[in-house]
């Protein structure tokens, strides 16, 4: 926080109170996670919104439903991620207004790389996820850094537990480390099971995701909700 | 004909009692003045094409340009002040580019069209964007394109009033040629079949004999884009008028 | 709280923390940049504030103390206000920011209330708007050193939110700031799970209870508070509750005396 702080280094030091500094930044916790199917897509998050060692509320999802066949998974700094979904419904609605049409979730990740690029130096601090469908209807994941770089992806863990969660999905969804393995198709079942199952473990030793999952289906016919349950500790 | 209006078509932005821009009519009237530039869609693509006007034999025919490019999937055809046509296209490729940048996808005939449209009319703003004059701008345009909606064609006047055709002519000659195109279009007219009735009506409303110098012929196909008709190309369709 | 970090406070591996420059590989490895000169402490301060949602409306709690450092300076400061019938607002932290805020809301709502028109704050307008100007603030790092509590009636149903000085916000049925989230928080949850349909006297009894257990461990409360509480029959804002406390088991304690 180098820029934030006084310079002591004078000749004498300032006296009275201790200086606060400002951090405009704070780190809400939170995971995400997105896997493309192939006819659908599912996107899941948890629901704790937490701040160093307290719980603000046990009922936040941090997924976000963005058009008919797109939706958002963003955790990181709270403020921005209120911030950022508000500035992308907007967008959304002037392109929508500007077009005649609903944004694809294709044109949706491009849009979102240069609001964040846009924000190169002071960032928001947000982790996103943009699943839905792409143009031919198969299901598609784009997954961010906080400054806009992006690609599509078969699937995505993001936010406080990602580091758990995407080994699993790569041995699980991607067949990696297997020897002699058939590699089928992911059903949309076994994807919202695998879902919960990686959840259930990532509560286990992440403080920040707990609480419930939100899990989004996203197939042609719109967009499903299901809760599940976390442990709440 | 205008005698009586001199008192309202000094400011660009004066109504006249019966509610007139006359300004804007008289640019309207400017387009009526350029070399004949004619629009045809199709179900296999649009064709655009114009009349050069070659008036001295020391002109050198491929420096007049009147078809542009404004995207990959987008032409445009003009006619009227050519050089009031500058800033507009430069509009058009600029949003092209913005969108496709920002979306990553190619932009819709109408949004493009949509776009030249909002600085058409900000003539006379104190603070409008750049390129903006002081007066209407005196040219008319032909957008066709190629999007989701497939093969589309677009008219912008200088009232920037925008308005999709199936076929449109403008310039000195659109009256008989609208007629003719009128008569010669139907729905299930093949993009062959709307290049030569685009050359045959051009033909007929020239003043000068048609060759394949005199005349610049464009298509936007699925297949080829945007695409400026060869010399070649164009001799193989005026040899059947 | 813990200093060290503890996930991913940088933006990317190898990135810049938050709020702070890249540098680049082989370049200097410290901005060459003046101090901020708008950062900025708080000075008078107000602890924790409670809100609490239960059947017919919402409470909000805050003590009269205003602090100075660790001096008592204060003791009979208001920190929960009334913005209409249906709106309250509870403030901690710093509170001169707190009056510039009041004084910013009185006049908008002065004005609103002029145009007659039946329009005016809901609970969700007020707190959509301190969200904004929260967040704006902290984005020209000029912020309002306050957590603001709303709560009140929205379409008639209890309305409770949290917004702090960087733009966190969020709703929920109970909310505490300051050490109230440490303290109060699991207290006023447990209370709410076990009767989510409470009715007003039941949770000022928890509030109270809150309040009297915050005076005891935290050193910058008093055992004064108001209680600010919505209906559907308007505001009623008890000042100067005092909470009787016991210290006889205090002779029990080694080291107190």
């Amino acid at each position: 926080m180098d820029i934030l702080q006084i310079n002591q280094t004078s000749d004498y030091k300032k006296a009275g109170p201790l200086q606060a500094h400002f951090n405009p930044y704070s780190y809400n916790g939170g995971t995400v996670l997105a896997i493309a199917g192939e006819n659908f897509s599912v996107i899941a998050s948890d629901t704790r919104l937490s701040e160093g060692f307290s719980i603000h509320t046990r009922e936040n999802p941090k997924t976000y439903k963005l058009t008919d066949t797109t939706v958002l998974g963003a955790c990181g700094f709270h403020g921005d991620v209120l911030t950022l979904t508000k500035v992308l419904d907007a967008r959304l609605k002037i392109y929508e207004q500007d077009h005649h049409k609903q944004m694809t979730t294709g044109a949706v990740a491009a849009m979102l790389s240069t609001m964040l690029y846009h924000r190169r130096f002071f960032p928001y601090y947000v982790y996103n996820i943009v699943a839905g469908l792409d143009d031919e209807g198969k299901g598609c994941v784009y997954s961010f850094d906080p400054v806009g770089s992006y690609e599509r992806e078969a699937y995505r863990a993001g936010g406080s537990a990602s580091a758990m969660l995407q080994p699993l999905l790569d041995n699980q969804i991607g067949f990696k480390n297997q020897q002699g393995v058939t590699r089928i198709p992911l059903s949309r079942e076994k994807a919202v099971n695998l879902v919960k199952d990686v959840f259930i473990s990532a509560a286990e030793r992440d403080i920040y995701t707990g609480d419930s999952i939100l899990i989004n289906v996203i197939t042609k016919d719109g967009v499903t909700d299901e809760r599940f349950p976390l442990r709440r500790d | 004909m205008f005698l009586t209006r001199s008192e309202y078509d000094r400011g660009v932005n004066t109504f006249s009692p019966e509610g007139r821009l006359f300004q804007v009519e008289y640019a309207i009237e400017a387009i009526k003045l350029g070399s004949t530039a004619i629009g045809i869609q199709t179900n296999e693509g649009v064709v655009l094409a114009v009349e050069k006007r070659v008036t001295s034999p020391l002109i050198e025919p491929s420096s007049i340009e009147k078809i542009l490019e404004v995207d990959n999937h987008i032409g445009c055809a003009m006619s009227g002040l050519i050089a009031d046509s500058r800033t507009l296209i430069d509009k058009a490729r600029v949003e092209a580019q913005n969108h496709w940048f920002t979306f990553n996808e190619k932009m819709s005939v109408e949004s493009v069209t949509q776009a030249v449209s909002n600085i058409a009319l900000q003539f006379g703003d104190d603070d409008a964007d750049p390129g903006v004059m002081s007066r209407p701008f005196g040219v008319a345009l032909l957008f066709a394109g190629i999007d989701d909606k497939g093969p589309q064609l677009y008219h912008i006047d200088p009232s920037g009033t925008f308005i999709q055709y199936d076929a449109k002519a403008i310039g000195s000659g659109s009256e008989g040629a609208q007629q003719a195109l009128q008569e010669v279009y139907h729905k299930s007219i093949t993009l062959k079949e709307a290049c030569k009735a685009s050359l045959t009506i051009l033909k007929q409303v020239m003043e000068e004999k048609l060759n394949s110098t005199n005349v610049e012929m464009a298509t936007v196909t699925p297949e080829k884009m945007f695409h400026v008709c060869t010399k070649e190309e164009l001799e193989e369709v005026i040899k059947d008028i | 709280m813990a200093t060290a970090p503890l996930f991913r406070t940088e933006f990317w591996r190898n990135g810049p923390q938050p709020g702070s420059i890249y540098n680049f590989p082989g370049g200097k490895t410290k901005p060459d940049l003046n101090p901020m000169k708008r950062t900025m402490n708080p000075t008078v301060t107000g602890t924790s504030v409670l809100g609490l949602k239960f059947k017919d409306g919402v409470v909000i709690s805050a003590d009269k103390l205003g602090s100075y450092g660790s001096l008592a300076r204060y003791r009979d400061l208001t920190r929960v206000m009334k913005i209409n019938d249906t709106t309250i607002l509870g403030s901690s932290g710093d509170y001169a920011d707190f009056q510039f805020l009041t004084n910013l809301i009185q006049e908008r709502v002065i004005e609103e209330e002029c145009l007659n028109d039946g329009f005016g704050y809901t609970p969700l307008r007020l707190f959509s708007w301190l969200t904004r100007v929260l967040y704006n603030r902290r984005s020209n790092f000029n912020p309002l050193w306050n957590t603001y509590i709303v709560g009140g009636l929205q379409d008639g149903e209890p309305f409770l939110g949290y917004v702090d000085k960087i733009g966190t916000a969020y709703q929920a049925p109970t909310v505490a700031s300051g050490y109230g989230a440490y303290i109060a928080q699991p207290l006023l949850r447990e209370a709410f799970e076990n009767n989510p349909n409470m009715s007003l006297e039941e949770a000022a009894k928890t509030i109270d209870r809150c309040m009297k257990i915050l005076f005891y461990r935290d050193a910058r409360s008093l055992n004064k508070y108001d209680l600010a509480i919505v209906t559907k029959d308007g505001v009623e804002i008890k000042s100067s509750i005092v909470s009787e406390t016991n210290w006889e088991i205090s002779d029990f304690v080694k080291g107190y005396e």
